[in-house]
């Protein structure tokens, strides 16, 4: 097991290395930084602009200035945010933690309503519960997150008296002068609609794939097997063809977070929650390149964890995994 | 009283044109301690009419519109969701054809064996049971072996596991249906040889489940033929094997290897098409 973790920990370097070249890359090919930009500054004044080119290797050819950047990220310094005149480390941890804060609920939520749902739907098959859950999965599954924001966004500005659910943005702007427990209520009011949004399409696909698979270990031959010594209904289902039924489901973890993570990125931008996603979208067009960089490093940072934890519970879920290579 | 008698028996799926009569009018009956075979082809319903006997036949989509199953006096066809739990195991268990499907991969052998311990004589639910179970099915070092995962058991042991788990519940019919046909040559002979001999030390009656003509003499006392849903043949073991009736149990018959037979000219049975009208 132990092997396994730590080659699975190693696993994940050559992809963040490979996602923060790629994208530095890309970024050297787009035409122009945030500096040609500032020098149309009056204000600014040549030297200036030489002065910070030299600080920060723009005058460099790409590459040099990814070792360079690389250098320093290892000591997590990860440049500095030309656009917002901080250290991007600074910049970038309060927005980490707002994407992780909104992919989090999203998922809690999701698993916790899908995994109960996609077991109902499969043990009362063809009943009024299957159906119609999945009538609603399928409208889940269909509409795309821009609409579903959007659509959010006009529900709670047409509720707005009745509701009071805030539209768009991730606090209040009286939050600095709340209590700590309004600061709170405030919080998780600013989260409910942009957590929901997030979590439909998740939960439609978990609760679907629940379903399938459930369907598939209730005829499996252990489950008559338990039925036939004598273990009850509720017993036979839950310990024998649930259990197994989840395996299948962890492996979809690791997907079901990069879907999230990509699903959190649109839901920031439509209603302006102030997360990595969002973050990322405004750096690149400033062309403020280590910002950007960062960004979408820790983006595949954040799946890279979640693909690691999904594969961490697979071998703790199922034996036959956890134990590959070790077979007598 | 016979312990098992299956009287008339009818069993169907789906309904207008898709009709199937899977079981069509069986009848059978077991004594205590007495071995059964049910022998036919493939789709003759042998195994729907062996889950029958403890209604694991899910219903829908299967209907019986007809006949009795008796078990120790008492129809199985309706009896309540309790009484047909009390004698899951603890009258009937089963031993299938695949005891790699029917052990549940995520779950120590132990803990499976554990569980019909503690369904039917919870106060022998305990670690020594489970060993002398596993002794008694012929698993070396069954200390060990408790903690073992299906997957890390050979297919035979994995078996011997079965056996072990439908023993634990002390039935007094164990139903084995087809419980050689995934396994190794000499590991079928092995199976087979621990049955008879636990048939013998535990006075239990046994249905087994074969489309192999050539082990039926070994073990069985009476034997009976299917095809297509019904019985068409019903008597002792050498009876049949001697003087067999049915031009299906002759075909049977002759498929079976033997050394004295010349293997260049080993029997197939008929195709469905190339069948005589005395065959229905
Ligand atoms: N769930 C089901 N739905 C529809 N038909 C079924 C179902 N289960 C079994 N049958 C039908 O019942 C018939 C008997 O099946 P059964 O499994 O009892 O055959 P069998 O004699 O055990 O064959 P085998 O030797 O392959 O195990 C088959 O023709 C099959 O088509
Ligand atoms: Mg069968």
């Amino acid at each position: 097991m132990w092997v396994f973790l730590i080659r699975r920990m190693l696993n994940t370097i050559p992809i963040l290395l490979g996602v923060s070249l790629v994208t530095f890359f890309l970024m050297s090919m787009a035409p122009g930084g945030y500096l040609d930009t500032l020098s149309q500054n009056p204000q600014v004044s040549p030297e200036t602009i030489a002065r910070l080119k030299a600080q920060y290797n723009l005058d460099k050819p790409w590459y040099v200035q990814y070792f360079a950047w690389l250098k320093s990220a290892v000591r997590l310094d990860f440049g500095y945010s030309v656009q917002y005149q901080i250290a991007v480390t600074d910049l970038i941890g309060g927005r980490v933690w707002n994407t992780f804060v909104l992919s989090a609920c999203a998922f809690v939520l999701a698993w916790l309503v899908a995994v109960p749902l996609g077991i109902l739907a499969a043990v009362k098959r063809g009943s009024f519960v299957d159906r119609g859950s999945s009538v609603v999965a399928f409208a889940g599954l269909s509409i795309p997150e821009v609409l579903s924001a959007l659509l959010a966004l006009m529900f709670a500005a047409a509720t707005k008296d009745s509701l009071g659910l805030p539209i768009g943005g991730a606090q209040s702007s009286l939050y600095d002068f709340m209590s700590p427990g309004d600061q709170f209520i405030d919080r998780v009011k600013h989260l409910i609609l942009p957590v929901l949004v997030l979590a439909s399409v998740e939960m439609a696909a978990i609760m679907r794939q629940m379903r399938s698979n459930l369907l598939d270990t209730l005829n499996a031959e252990y489950v008559t097997a338990a039925r036939a010594r004598g273990g009850g209904e509720f017993t036979v289902i839950v310990k024998h063809a649930v259990r197994t039924a989840i395996n299948p489901l962890l492996t979809l973890l690791g997907y079901s977070l990069a879907r999230l993570l990509s699903g959190a990125f649109i839901v920031e931008n439509v209603m302006a929650w102030p997360g990595l996603g969002r973050l990322t979208m405004e750096a690149f067009f400033a062309k403020d390149y280590y910002l950007v960089v960062t960004t979408v490093v820790m983006a595949a940072g954040l799946l890279v964890v979640g693909n690691f934890i999904a594969d961490v519970l697979l071998a703790w879920s199922d034996p036959r995994i956890r134990m590959e290579g070790k077979r007598s | 009283m016979a312990l098992l008698e299956i009287d008339s028996l009818e069993l169907e799926f789906g309904k207008g044109e898709d009709l199937v009569r899977a079981v069509d009018g069986v009848s059978l009956s077991i004594e205590e301690g007495e071995t059964v075979c049910l022998v036919g082809e493939s789709g003759s319903g042998k195994s729907v009419t062996a889950l029958s006997i403890a209604r694991l036949v899910p219903t829908p989509p299967a209907r019986y519109p007809g006949g009795e199953i008796l078990l120790e006096g008492k129809d199985v066809l309706k009896m309540s969701k309790r009484e047909l739990r009390a004698i899951r195991g603890g009258v009937v268990s089963y031993v299938f054809q695949e005891p790699s499907a029917a052990l549940n991969p995520v779950y120590r052998v132990g803990n499976q064996i554990m569980e019909s311990l503690k369904l039917h004589r919870p106060k022998k639910a305990n670690k020594n049971e489970v060993i002398r179970l596993l002794k008694l099915v012929g698993i070396p070092a069954p200390e060990a072996r408790i903690r073992d995962y299906p997957h890390q058991m050979s297919g035979g042991m994995q078996q011997r596991v079965m056996i072990a788990m439908a023993l634990a519940s002390e039935p007094k019919l164990l139903i084995a249906d087809e419980p050689t046909t995934a396994l190794d040559v000499t590991i079928q002979a092995q199976i087979l040889e621990l049955l008879k001999e636990l048939k013998e030390r535990l006075s239990m009656s046994i249905l087994f489940i074969t489309h192999n003509l050539g082990i039926v003499g070994e073990i069985a006392d009476r034997l009976h033929v299917m095809y297509r849903g019904k019985i068409v043949e019903a008597a002792s073991a050498e009876e049949v094997l001697d003087k067999p009736k049915h031009p299906y149990t002759r075909a049977l018959l002759e498929c079976v290897p033997s050394l004295d037979k010349d293997v260049d000219r080993l029997a197939m049975i008929p195709e469905p098409e190339a069948r005589g009208p005395e065959w229905d």
